[in-house]
Protein backbone atom coordinates (compact mmCIF):
# COMPACT_ATOMS: atom_id res chain seq x y z
CA UNK A 1 0.00 0.00 0.00
CA UNK A 2 2.74 2.21 1.02
CA UNK A 3 5.98 2.18 -1.28
CA UNK A 4 8.64 4.71 0.01
CA UNK A 5 10.60 5.25 -3.14
CA UNK A 6 13.52 7.40 -1.78
CA UNK A 7 15.51 9.08 0.73
CA UNK A 8 16.49 12.78 0.43
CA UNK A 9 19.50 14.17 1.46
CA UNK A 10 19.63 15.68 5.20
CA UNK A 11 18.88 19.28 5.16
CA UNK A 12 19.97 21.24 8.95
CA UNK A 13 17.23 24.13 8.92
CA UNK A 14 17.93 27.42 10.34
CA UNK A 15 18.48 28.60 14.15
CA UNK A 16 19.17 31.01 16.01
CA UNK A 17 20.85 31.66 19.03
CA UNK A 18 19.26 30.74 21.85
CA UNK A 19 16.64 28.07 19.75
CA UNK A 20 15.00 25.97 22.09
CA UNK A 21 14.51 23.58 19.21
CA UNK A 22 18.19 22.89 18.74
CA UNK A 23 17.87 19.82 19.42
CA UNK A 24 15.44 19.31 16.46
CA UNK A 25 16.83 20.82 13.28
CA UNK A 26 18.07 18.00 11.17
CA UNK A 27 15.44 17.18 9.02
CA UNK A 28 15.16 14.01 7.00
CA UNK A 29 12.40 13.43 4.11
CA UNK A 30 11.26 10.49 2.43
CA UNK A 31 9.11 10.41 -0.95
CA UNK A 32 6.89 7.78 -1.52
CA UNK A 33 3.56 6.53 -2.73
CA UNK A 34 -0.12 5.55 -1.39
CA UNK A 35 -2.10 3.39 -3.64
CA UNK A 36 -5.99 2.10 -2.82
CA UNK A 37 -7.72 -0.16 -4.89
CA UNK A 38 -11.84 -0.42 -4.69
CA UNK A 39 -14.81 -1.94 -5.86
CA UNK A 40 -16.74 0.75 -6.88
CA UNK A 41 -20.24 0.50 -7.54
CA UNK A 42 -22.47 2.74 -9.26
CA UNK A 43 -25.05 1.80 -7.24
CA UNK A 44 -28.96 3.44 -8.51
CA UNK A 45 -26.68 5.07 -10.82
CA UNK A 46 -25.99 2.03 -12.35
CA UNK A 47 -29.10 2.15 -15.04
CA UNK A 48 -27.64 5.19 -16.47
CA UNK A 49 -24.69 3.82 -17.70
CA UNK A 50 -25.85 0.67 -18.62
CA UNK A 51 -27.79 2.71 -21.43
CA UNK A 52 -25.41 5.14 -22.17
CA UNK A 53 -23.70 2.25 -23.96
CA UNK A 54 -26.90 1.94 -26.08
CA UNK A 55 -26.52 5.39 -26.99
CA UNK A 56 -30.09 6.58 -24.75
CA UNK A 57 -29.54 9.12 -22.17
CA UNK A 58 -31.71 8.85 -19.13
CA UNK A 59 -32.73 11.25 -16.48
CA UNK A 60 -34.96 11.10 -13.71
CA UNK A 61 -38.35 12.15 -12.60
CA UNK A 62 -40.62 12.54 -9.82
CA UNK A 63 -44.18 12.09 -10.26
CA UNK A 64 -44.70 14.51 -7.14
CA UNK A 65 -43.57 17.78 -7.72
CA UNK A 66 -42.17 16.96 -11.54
CA UNK A 67 -38.91 18.13 -11.05
CA UNK A 68 -36.50 16.26 -14.15
CA UNK A 69 -32.93 15.38 -12.71
CA UNK A 70 -29.83 15.05 -14.89
CA UNK A 71 -28.02 14.10 -13.39
CA UNK A 72 -30.11 11.62 -12.09
CA UNK A 73 -31.43 11.07 -8.29
CA UNK A 74 -32.63 7.96 -7.65
CA UNK A 75 -34.74 9.99 -4.63
CA UNK A 76 -35.79 13.55 -4.76
CA UNK A 77 -34.79 15.50 -2.24
CA UNK A 78 -38.14 17.64 -2.51
CA UNK A 79 -40.52 14.93 -1.68
CA UNK A 80 -37.91 11.94 -0.70
CA UNK A 81 -39.82 9.77 -3.03
CA UNK A 82 -38.60 7.44 -5.46
CA UNK A 83 -38.23 8.99 -8.87
CA UNK A 84 -38.54 7.03 -12.34
CA UNK A 85 -36.66 7.25 -15.50
CA UNK A 86 -37.01 9.45 -18.36
CA UNK A 87 -35.32 9.39 -21.82
CA UNK A 88 -34.43 12.86 -23.01
CA UNK A 89 -33.11 13.50 -26.90
CA UNK A 90 -29.78 14.37 -25.95
CA UNK A 91 -30.30 18.45 -27.30
CA UNK A 92 -29.72 21.32 -24.85
CA UNK A 93 -28.45 24.61 -24.19
CA UNK A 94 -25.00 25.86 -22.64
CA UNK A 95 -25.71 28.14 -19.41
CA UNK A 96 -22.21 28.44 -18.49
CA UNK A 97 -18.94 26.80 -19.18
CA UNK A 98 -15.07 27.00 -18.85
CA UNK A 99 -11.77 26.57 -20.44
CA UNK A 100 -9.61 24.49 -18.90
CA UNK A 101 -5.76 25.06 -19.42
CA UNK A 102 -4.64 22.35 -17.83
CA UNK A 103 -6.10 18.50 -16.96
CA UNK A 104 -6.13 17.28 -13.40
CA UNK A 105 -5.52 13.56 -15.11
CA UNK A 106 -8.29 11.86 -12.91
CA UNK A 107 -8.11 9.14 -14.91
CA UNK A 108 -6.97 7.87 -17.89
CA UNK A 109 -9.75 9.37 -20.09
CA UNK A 110 -9.04 12.77 -18.89
CA UNK A 111 -5.28 12.33 -19.04
CA UNK A 112 -5.53 11.90 -22.72
CA UNK A 113 -7.82 15.27 -23.06
CA UNK A 114 -5.46 18.07 -25.30
CA UNK A 115 -5.67 21.35 -23.34
CA UNK A 116 -7.34 23.77 -23.37
CA UNK A 117 -10.59 21.86 -22.67
CA UNK A 118 -14.04 23.07 -22.65
CA UNK A 119 -16.41 21.96 -19.27
CA UNK A 120 -20.22 23.32 -20.27
CA UNK A 121 -23.21 23.07 -17.41
CA UNK A 122 -26.10 22.01 -20.67
CA UNK A 123 -29.95 22.43 -19.57
CA UNK A 124 -31.18 19.37 -22.05
CA UNK A 125 -33.90 19.89 -23.53
CA UNK A 126 -36.85 18.71 -21.18
CA UNK A 127 -34.42 18.92 -18.01
CA UNK A 128 -34.68 20.97 -15.26
CA UNK A 129 -30.85 20.48 -14.11
CA UNK A 130 -27.80 22.01 -15.70
CA UNK A 131 -25.33 18.24 -16.85
CA UNK A 132 -22.09 19.32 -16.63
CA UNK A 133 -19.82 17.34 -19.38
CA UNK A 134 -17.12 17.92 -21.97
CA UNK A 135 -18.02 20.13 -24.69
CA UNK A 136 -15.51 18.75 -27.71
CA UNK A 137 -15.50 22.26 -29.33
CA UNK A 138 -12.83 25.14 -30.23
CA UNK A 139 -12.75 27.15 -27.45
CA UNK A 140 -13.41 30.28 -29.43
CA UNK A 141 -16.73 29.17 -30.97
CA UNK A 142 -18.17 28.15 -27.31
CA UNK A 143 -20.94 31.07 -26.01
CA UNK A 144 -23.70 30.74 -23.68
CA UNK A 145 -26.93 29.96 -25.01
CA UNK A 146 -25.38 28.03 -27.53
CA UNK A 147 -27.26 24.84 -28.76
CA UNK A 148 -25.22 21.33 -28.13
CA UNK A 149 -26.11 17.89 -28.38
CA UNK A 150 -24.67 14.48 -26.50
CA UNK A 151 -22.19 12.39 -29.03
CA UNK A 152 -21.90 8.73 -27.97
CA UNK A 153 -18.86 7.07 -28.44
CA UNK A 154 -18.14 3.67 -28.93
CA UNK A 155 -15.50 2.40 -26.56
CA UNK A 156 -13.27 1.79 -24.85
CA UNK A 157 -13.38 4.59 -22.14
CA UNK A 158 -12.21 3.92 -18.78
CA UNK A 159 -14.91 5.65 -16.78
CA UNK A 160 -18.77 4.95 -18.27
CA UNK A 161 -19.40 8.55 -18.26
CA UNK A 162 -17.00 9.35 -20.91
CA UNK A 163 -19.52 6.79 -23.09
CA UNK A 164 -20.66 10.32 -23.98
CA UNK A 165 -19.56 14.34 -24.08
CA UNK A 166 -21.26 17.03 -26.43
CA UNK A 167 -20.73 18.85 -29.20
CA UNK A 168 -21.90 21.63 -31.12
CA UNK A 169 -25.21 21.60 -32.79
CA UNK A 170 -24.75 21.04 -36.65
CA UNK B 1 -39.05 30.23 18.79
CA UNK B 2 -38.44 29.42 15.26
CA UNK B 3 -35.55 27.38 14.52
CA UNK B 4 -33.54 30.48 12.96
CA UNK B 5 -34.35 32.02 15.74
CA UNK B 6 -32.20 29.32 17.92
CA UNK B 7 -29.22 31.19 20.04
CA UNK B 8 -31.08 34.93 19.84
CA UNK B 9 -31.82 34.36 23.67
CA UNK B 10 -28.97 32.59 25.16
CA UNK B 11 -27.67 34.33 28.47
CA UNK B 12 -24.97 36.57 27.53
CA UNK B 13 -22.98 35.24 30.85
CA UNK B 14 -22.16 32.12 28.77
CA UNK B 15 -21.46 34.18 25.11
CA UNK B 16 -17.64 33.09 24.52
CA UNK B 17 -14.73 35.46 24.25
CA UNK B 18 -11.52 35.13 22.75
CA UNK B 19 -9.34 34.17 25.46
CA UNK B 20 -5.82 34.27 23.08
CA UNK B 21 -4.84 33.40 20.11
CA UNK B 22 -1.94 31.67 17.63
CA UNK B 23 -0.86 30.46 14.45
CA UNK B 24 2.32 29.49 12.38
CA UNK B 25 3.74 31.54 9.68
CA UNK B 26 1.87 30.03 6.69
CA UNK B 27 4.46 28.66 4.05
CA UNK B 28 4.37 26.90 0.66
CA UNK B 29 6.48 24.33 2.14
CA UNK B 30 7.83 23.39 5.84
CA UNK B 31 9.98 20.84 5.35
CA UNK B 32 10.97 20.65 8.83
CA UNK B 33 7.39 20.13 9.95
CA UNK B 34 4.84 17.29 10.54
CA UNK B 35 1.51 18.46 11.19
CA UNK B 36 1.70 17.47 14.45
CA UNK B 37 5.08 20.01 14.77
CA UNK B 38 2.70 23.03 13.21
CA UNK B 39 0.38 22.41 15.63
CA UNK B 40 2.45 22.35 18.53
CA UNK B 41 4.00 26.02 17.39
CA UNK B 42 0.45 27.45 17.15
CA UNK B 43 -0.62 25.75 20.66
CA UNK B 44 2.77 27.46 21.89
CA UNK B 45 2.50 30.85 20.72
CA UNK B 46 -1.61 30.96 22.09
CA UNK B 47 0.24 30.08 25.44
CA UNK B 48 2.53 32.97 25.06
CA UNK B 49 -0.48 35.42 23.82
CA UNK B 50 -3.07 34.52 26.22
CA UNK B 51 0.32 34.49 29.25
CA UNK B 52 -0.54 31.27 30.35
CA UNK B 53 1.78 28.89 30.61
CA UNK B 54 0.17 25.26 30.05
CA UNK B 55 -3.38 24.07 29.23
CA UNK B 56 -4.26 21.92 32.45
CA UNK B 57 -7.42 24.29 33.26
CA UNK B 58 -8.41 23.80 29.86
CA UNK B 59 -12.15 22.03 29.74
CA UNK B 60 -11.95 20.77 26.29
CA UNK B 61 -10.64 19.83 22.72
CA UNK B 62 -11.82 20.58 19.34
CA UNK B 63 -9.77 19.60 16.65
CA UNK B 64 -10.26 21.32 12.88
CA UNK B 65 -8.53 19.31 10.06
CA UNK B 66 -10.06 18.34 6.60
CA UNK B 67 -8.38 16.16 4.69
CA UNK B 68 -6.58 12.15 5.69
CA UNK B 69 -5.47 12.17 2.15
CA UNK B 70 -3.16 15.17 2.49
CA UNK B 71 -2.31 14.56 5.65
CA UNK B 72 -1.53 11.00 4.92
CA UNK B 73 -3.10 10.01 8.50
CA UNK B 74 -7.12 9.41 9.57
CA UNK B 75 -7.61 10.12 12.98
CA UNK B 76 -5.37 12.89 13.05
CA UNK B 77 -7.25 14.49 16.27
CA UNK B 78 -6.28 12.08 18.13
CA UNK B 79 -3.24 12.14 17.41
CA UNK B 80 -2.81 16.43 17.68
CA UNK B 81 -5.04 16.16 20.80
CA UNK B 82 -2.38 13.39 22.30
CA UNK B 83 0.80 15.71 21.05
CA UNK B 84 -0.96 18.66 22.87
CA UNK B 85 -1.22 16.93 25.93
CA UNK B 86 -4.59 17.39 26.29
CA UNK B 87 -6.05 13.95 27.66
CA UNK B 88 -8.11 13.10 29.21
CA UNK B 89 -9.93 16.10 28.35
CA UNK B 90 -13.16 15.12 25.71
CA UNK B 91 -12.77 16.12 21.88
CA UNK B 92 -14.56 16.29 19.06
CA UNK B 93 -13.45 16.79 15.45
CA UNK B 94 -15.14 18.89 13.04
CA UNK B 95 -15.01 19.00 9.38
CA UNK B 96 -16.57 20.93 6.57
CA UNK B 97 -14.57 21.61 4.07
CA UNK B 98 -13.48 24.69 3.25
CA UNK B 99 -15.40 26.12 6.07
CA UNK B 100 -13.79 23.18 8.32
CA UNK B 101 -12.06 26.05 10.41
CA UNK B 102 -14.93 28.36 10.86
CA UNK B 103 -17.16 25.19 11.02
CA UNK B 104 -15.01 24.34 14.22
CA UNK B 105 -15.33 28.07 16.12
CA UNK B 106 -19.11 28.01 15.22
CA UNK B 107 -19.14 24.19 16.90
CA UNK B 108 -17.31 25.73 20.28
CA UNK B 109 -19.67 28.43 20.09
CA UNK B 110 -22.36 26.17 21.11
CA UNK B 111 -19.97 23.79 23.28
CA UNK B 112 -19.72 26.71 25.38
CA UNK B 113 -23.14 28.79 24.86
CA UNK B 114 -24.72 25.26 26.22
CA UNK B 115 -22.78 24.74 29.11
CA UNK B 116 -20.89 21.48 28.31
CA UNK B 117 -17.81 23.28 29.03
CA UNK B 118 -16.45 26.65 29.95
CA UNK B 119 -13.44 26.48 28.07
CA UNK B 120 -12.33 25.12 24.51
CA UNK B 121 -9.06 25.07 22.63
CA UNK B 122 -10.35 25.20 18.81
CA UNK B 123 -7.23 23.98 16.73
CA UNK B 124 -6.41 23.63 12.91
CA UNK B 125 -3.86 22.66 10.55
CA UNK B 126 -2.88 21.65 7.19
CA UNK B 127 -0.20 20.09 5.37
CA UNK B 128 -1.83 21.23 1.93
CA UNK B 129 1.53 22.27 1.04
CA UNK B 130 4.77 20.92 -1.42
CA UNK B 131 4.46 17.99 -0.02
CA UNK B 132 2.35 17.13 -2.65
CA UNK B 133 2.72 17.60 -6.66
CA UNK B 134 0.52 20.23 -8.04
CA UNK B 135 -1.52 17.39 -9.78
CA UNK B 136 -1.81 15.44 -6.97
CA UNK B 137 -3.57 18.81 -5.36
CA UNK B 138 -5.82 18.93 -7.92
CA UNK B 139 -6.47 15.22 -8.23
CA UNK B 140 -7.09 15.25 -4.30
CA UNK B 141 -9.26 18.73 -4.51
CA UNK B 142 -11.21 17.14 -7.19
CA UNK B 143 -12.08 14.10 -5.00
CA UNK B 144 -14.25 16.45 -2.99
CA UNK B 145 -16.22 16.69 -6.12
CA UNK B 146 -18.88 14.63 -7.20
CA UNK B 147 -16.91 11.59 -8.05
CA UNK B 148 -19.10 9.97 -10.70
CA UNK B 149 -20.48 13.28 -12.36
CA UNK B 150 -17.32 15.67 -11.46
CA UNK B 151 -14.59 14.59 -11.01
CA UNK B 152 -14.40 11.91 -13.48
CA UNK B 153 -15.09 13.66 -16.61
CA UNK B 154 -11.85 16.15 -15.75
CA UNK B 155 -13.58 18.91 -13.53
CA UNK B 156 -11.64 20.70 -11.00
CA UNK B 157 -12.72 23.50 -8.30
CA UNK B 158 -11.16 26.05 -10.16
CA UNK B 159 -13.61 25.22 -13.36
CA UNK B 160 -16.38 25.02 -10.93
CA UNK B 161 -16.05 28.75 -9.61
CA UNK B 162 -14.94 29.92 -13.48
CA UNK B 163 -18.20 28.70 -14.87
CA UNK B 164 -19.51 30.93 -11.89
CA UNK B 165 -17.62 33.87 -12.65
CA UNK B 166 -18.54 33.41 -16.44
CA UNK B 167 -22.35 33.57 -15.28
CA UNK B 168 -21.48 36.60 -13.18
CA UNK B 169 -19.76 38.43 -16.03
CA UNK B 170 -22.36 37.19 -18.54
CA UNK B 171 -25.18 39.00 -16.46
CA UNK B 172 -24.17 41.55 -14.71
CA UNK B 173 -20.98 42.68 -16.97
CA UNK B 174 -18.23 41.86 -14.05
CA UNK B 175 -15.02 42.35 -15.63
CA UNK B 176 -11.55 40.24 -15.02
CA UNK B 177 -9.90 43.91 -14.14
CA UNK B 178 -12.37 44.40 -11.25
CA UNK B 179 -11.69 40.67 -9.84
CA UNK B 180 -7.81 41.39 -10.60
CA UNK B 181 -8.21 44.39 -8.48
CA UNK B 182 -8.76 41.72 -5.22
CA UNK B 183 -5.53 39.49 -6.58
CA UNK B 184 -3.64 42.71 -6.42
CA UNK B 185 -4.93 44.04 -3.21
CA UNK B 186 -5.10 40.79 -0.87
CA UNK B 187 -1.49 40.45 -1.53
CA UNK B 188 -0.21 44.03 -1.11
CA UNK B 189 -2.03 43.85 2.56
CA UNK B 190 0.02 40.24 2.76
CA UNK B 191 2.55 42.57 3.05
CA UNK B 192 2.23 44.25 5.99
CA UNK B 193 1.11 40.58 7.72
CA UNK B 194 4.64 38.74 8.86
CA UNK B 195 3.00 35.90 9.13
CA UNK B 196 1.58 36.15 5.71
CA UNK B 197 2.69 33.11 2.90
CA UNK B 198 3.57 35.31 -0.41
CA UNK B 199 3.44 38.78 0.01
CA UNK B 200 3.76 40.51 -3.09
CA UNK B 201 2.93 44.05 -4.82
CA UNK B 202 1.53 43.84 -8.16
CA UNK B 203 -0.79 45.86 -10.50
CA UNK B 204 -4.08 44.75 -12.33
CA UNK B 205 -2.09 44.30 -15.96
CA UNK B 206 -0.04 41.68 -14.05
CA UNK B 207 -2.90 39.62 -12.90
CA UNK B 208 -4.15 39.92 -16.39
CA UNK B 209 -0.78 39.05 -17.58
CA UNK B 210 -0.21 36.04 -16.01
CA UNK B 211 -1.39 32.39 -17.60
CA UNK B 212 -4.57 31.28 -18.20
CA UNK B 213 -5.43 28.33 -15.69
CA UNK B 214 -9.49 27.75 -16.30
CA UNK B 215 -11.06 30.47 -18.29
CA UNK B 216 -11.63 33.32 -16.92
CA UNK B 217 -8.69 33.18 -13.84
CA UNK B 218 -5.60 32.97 -14.31
CA UNK B 219 -2.77 32.14 -11.98
CA UNK B 220 -3.18 35.24 -10.02
CA UNK B 221 -6.59 34.62 -8.97
CA UNK B 222 -6.07 31.73 -7.67
CA UNK B 223 -5.42 31.18 -4.08
CA UNK B 224 -2.12 29.33 -2.43
CA UNK B 225 -1.67 25.96 -1.12
CA UNK B 226 -0.20 26.00 2.14
CA UNK B 227 1.65 24.36 5.07
CA UNK B 228 0.00 25.76 8.69
CA UNK B 229 -1.49 25.95 11.76
CA UNK B 230 -3.55 28.49 13.99
CA UNK B 231 -5.86 27.84 16.92
CA UNK B 232 -8.27 30.28 18.93
CA UNK B 233 -8.99 29.70 22.67
CA UNK B 234 -12.39 30.59 23.98
CA UNK B 235 -14.14 30.44 27.37
CA UNK B 236 -16.97 31.87 28.98
CA UNK B 237 -15.61 35.66 30.22
CA UNK B 238 -15.38 33.91 34.25
CA UNK B 239 -13.28 31.69 33.06
CA UNK B 240 -10.85 33.57 30.98
CA UNK B 241 -10.84 36.11 33.60
CA UNK B 242 -9.62 33.84 35.89
CA UNK B 243 -7.13 32.02 33.82
CA UNK B 244 -5.54 34.19 31.17
CA UNK B 245 -3.29 37.17 32.78
CA UNK B 246 -3.76 38.83 29.16
CA UNK B 247 -7.17 38.35 28.79
CA UNK B 248 -7.82 40.81 31.96
CA UNK B 249 -5.34 43.76 30.47
CA UNK B 250 -7.09 43.65 26.57
CA UNK B 251 -10.73 45.11 25.57
CA UNK B 252 -12.84 41.92 25.81
CA UNK B 253 -13.22 40.70 22.15
CA UNK B 254 -17.05 38.16 22.03
CA UNK B 255 -17.94 35.54 19.91
CA UNK B 256 -21.31 37.03 19.29
CA UNK B 257 -23.42 35.54 16.26
CA UNK B 258 -22.86 32.88 13.82
CA UNK B 259 -24.85 31.60 10.57
CA UNK B 260 -24.80 28.69 8.50
CA UNK B 261 -26.39 27.64 5.36
CA UNK B 262 -25.99 24.93 2.74
CA UNK B 263 -26.64 24.13 -1.08
CA UNK B 264 -26.40 21.52 -3.71
CA UNK B 265 -22.94 19.61 -4.41
CA UNK B 266 -22.85 19.95 -7.94
CA UNK B 267 -23.34 23.58 -9.21
CA UNK B 268 -25.71 22.27 -12.16
CA UNK B 269 -28.23 21.37 -9.43
CA UNK B 270 -28.54 24.99 -8.43
CA UNK B 271 -29.78 25.91 -11.99
CA UNK B 272 -30.81 28.36 -12.43
CA UNK B 273 -28.97 30.18 -9.76
CA UNK B 274 -25.39 30.08 -11.73
CA UNK B 275 -23.94 33.47 -10.55
CA UNK B 276 -23.87 33.71 -6.55
CA UNK B 277 -23.83 31.75 -3.34
CA UNK B 278 -27.42 31.36 -1.62
CA UNK B 279 -25.43 29.61 1.29
CA UNK B 280 -24.00 32.74 2.19
CA UNK B 281 -26.91 34.69 1.91
CA UNK B 282 -27.93 32.42 4.62
CA UNK B 283 -25.18 32.45 7.09
CA UNK B 284 -25.30 35.92 7.01
CA UNK B 285 -28.71 36.72 7.01
CA UNK B 286 -28.41 33.97 10.40
CA UNK B 287 -25.72 35.57 11.66
CA UNK B 288 -26.86 39.50 11.14
CA UNK B 289 -30.32 38.23 13.24
CA UNK B 290 -28.43 36.95 15.81
CA UNK B 291 -26.19 40.16 16.09
CA UNK B 292 -28.89 42.68 15.55
CA UNK B 293 -27.40 44.31 12.13
CA UNK B 294 -29.21 45.74 9.49
CA UNK B 295 -27.10 47.35 7.29
CA UNK B 296 -23.98 45.41 7.11
CA UNK B 297 -21.57 47.99 5.24
CA UNK B 298 -22.22 50.53 8.02
CA UNK B 299 -22.79 48.32 11.15
CA UNK B 300 -19.12 45.76 10.26
CA UNK B 301 -16.06 47.76 10.47
CA UNK B 302 -13.54 44.80 8.80
CA UNK B 303 -13.81 41.46 7.49
CA UNK B 304 -12.18 38.60 6.34
CA UNK B 305 -14.03 37.04 3.46
CA UNK B 306 -13.33 33.71 1.68
CA UNK B 307 -11.21 34.60 -1.07
CA UNK B 308 -10.19 31.16 -2.89
CA UNK B 309 -10.07 33.10 -6.24
CA UNK B 310 -10.44 37.22 -6.87
CA UNK B 311 -13.98 36.92 -8.36
CA UNK B 312 -14.95 35.05 -5.23
CA UNK B 313 -14.79 38.30 -3.27
CA UNK B 314 -16.98 39.86 -5.73
CA UNK B 315 -19.91 37.08 -5.24
CA UNK B 316 -19.08 37.47 -1.27
CA UNK B 317 -19.22 41.26 -1.09
CA UNK B 318 -22.90 40.86 -2.73
CA UNK B 319 -24.30 37.78 -0.59
CA UNK B 320 -22.90 39.01 2.45
CA UNK B 321 -25.08 42.47 1.53
CA UNK B 322 -22.38 44.93 1.77
CA UNK B 323 -23.44 46.11 -2.12
CA UNK B 324 -26.77 44.99 -4.40
CA UNK B 325 -26.04 42.29 -6.49
CA UNK B 326 -24.33 42.83 -9.83
CA UNK B 327 -22.73 45.64 -8.15
CA UNK B 328 -19.83 43.93 -6.20
CA UNK B 329 -17.04 44.22 -8.92
CA UNK B 330 -17.51 47.69 -9.33
CA UNK B 331 -17.38 48.56 -5.86
CA UNK B 332 -14.12 46.46 -5.42
CA UNK B 333 -12.31 48.11 -8.48
CA UNK B 334 -13.84 51.58 -6.39
CA UNK B 335 -11.60 50.76 -3.46
CA UNK B 336 -14.61 50.68 -1.28
CA UNK B 337 -12.91 47.58 0.04
CA UNK B 338 -9.30 48.59 0.21
CA UNK B 339 -7.40 49.76 3.55
CA UNK B 340 -9.19 53.34 4.35
CA UNK B 341 -12.08 52.56 2.41
CA UNK B 342 -15.94 51.81 3.69
CA UNK B 343 -15.38 48.30 5.11
CA UNK B 344 -11.67 47.21 4.74
CA UNK B 345 -11.52 42.85 3.92
CA UNK B 346 -9.23 40.89 3.72
CA UNK B 347 -6.22 43.26 5.97
CA UNK B 348 -4.45 39.81 6.46
CA UNK B 349 -4.11 39.17 2.70
CA UNK B 350 -6.69 36.71 2.63
CA UNK B 351 -6.35 32.79 0.72
CA UNK B 352 -4.37 35.03 -1.87
CA UNK B 353 -1.86 36.24 0.00
CA UNK B 354 -1.54 34.94 3.66
CA UNK B 355 -2.19 31.44 2.54
CA UNK B 356 -4.89 28.87 3.05
CA UNK B 357 -4.16 25.69 4.88
CA UNK B 358 -7.30 24.58 4.75
CA UNK B 359 -8.18 23.18 8.69
CA UNK B 360 -6.66 26.42 9.56
CA UNK B 361 -7.93 28.96 7.45
CA UNK B 362 -11.01 30.20 9.17
CA UNK B 363 -9.38 29.69 12.45
CA UNK B 364 -6.56 32.55 10.92
CA UNK B 365 -9.39 34.51 9.93
CA UNK B 366 -11.27 34.92 13.05
CA UNK B 367 -7.55 35.54 14.48
CA UNK B 368 -7.35 38.64 12.24
CA UNK B 369 -10.29 40.04 13.07
CA UNK B 370 -9.49 39.35 16.86
CA UNK B 371 -6.07 41.11 16.21
CA UNK B 372 -7.77 44.14 14.28
CA UNK B 373 -10.46 44.53 17.36
CA UNK B 374 -7.60 44.43 19.82
CA UNK B 375 -6.23 47.13 17.72
CA UNK B 376 -2.96 44.93 17.46
CA UNK B 377 -2.74 44.36 14.14
CA UNK B 378 0.72 46.21 12.48
CA UNK B 379 -0.54 49.73 12.20
CA UNK B 380 0.18 49.75 8.29
CA UNK B 381 -3.23 46.98 8.31
CA UNK B 382 -4.90 47.96 11.62
CA UNK B 383 -8.18 49.50 11.19
CA UNK B 384 -8.67 52.62 13.20
CA UNK B 385 -11.19 51.99 16.17
CA UNK B 386 -12.55 48.54 14.57
CA UNK B 387 -15.29 47.22 17.07
CA UNK B 388 -16.98 44.54 14.71
CA UNK B 389 -15.78 42.00 12.93
CA UNK B 390 -17.09 38.87 10.03
CA UNK B 391 -15.78 35.73 8.88
CA UNK B 392 -16.91 34.77 6.03
CA UNK B 393 -15.48 30.76 5.05
CA UNK B 394 -17.00 28.55 2.62
CA UNK B 395 -16.89 24.85 1.24
CA UNK B 396 -16.69 23.79 -2.34
CA UNK B 397 -18.59 26.39 -4.32
CA UNK B 398 -20.16 27.35 -1.06
CA UNK B 399 -21.68 23.81 -0.81
CA UNK B 400 -21.31 24.49 3.08
CA UNK B 401 -20.91 28.15 4.41
CA UNK B 402 -20.56 29.77 7.54
CA UNK B 403 -20.36 33.62 8.50
CA UNK B 404 -18.56 34.50 12.89
CA UNK B 405 -19.14 37.70 13.73
CA UNK B 406 -16.93 39.15 16.62
CA UNK B 407 -17.11 42.14 18.89
CA UNK B 408 -15.31 44.30 20.90
CA UNK B 409 -16.85 45.22 23.94
CA UNK B 410 -15.76 48.06 26.27
ZN1 LIG C 1 -40.23 15.55 -6.04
Amino acid sequence: MAEVTSRKDIQTVSSGDGDPWAAFRQIERLTLSLTQHYTHTLGKYSRFFIELEQKRFLATRCESCGRVCAPPRPLCPNCLQPTHWVELTGAGTVETYSVLHFSPGSNADVAALTTPYVLAYVLLDGASTLFPHLLRAEPEQVTIGMRVRIAYVDGPVEHPIHLMHFIPME
Amino acid sequence: MSRRDAGADTAVNRLPVIVGVGMTKFAAERLDASARDLMAEAVLALLADAGMSDLKAVQHGLCSYESDHFNKQMTLAAILHDTLGLIPTPTVRVEGGGATGALALRTAWAYVQSGLCDSILVYGCETNGRGVSSQTANQLFALSADFDWEMMIGGTYTGFYAAMMRAHMHRYGTTPDQFAHVAARNRRNAGFNPLAQKPMDLTIDDVLASRMVADPYRLLDCSLLSDGAAAVLLATEDWARAHSPRFRTRPTVAYVATGCGTDTMRLGDRYPEMTNFRAKQAAAEQSYRMAGIRTPLEEIDVAELYDSYSGVEIQAVEDLGFVPHGQGGAAIAGGLFDLGGALPVNTSGGLLGRGAPVGATGIAQAIEIALQLWGEADSRRQVPNARRGLTDTHAGIATISVVNIFERRD
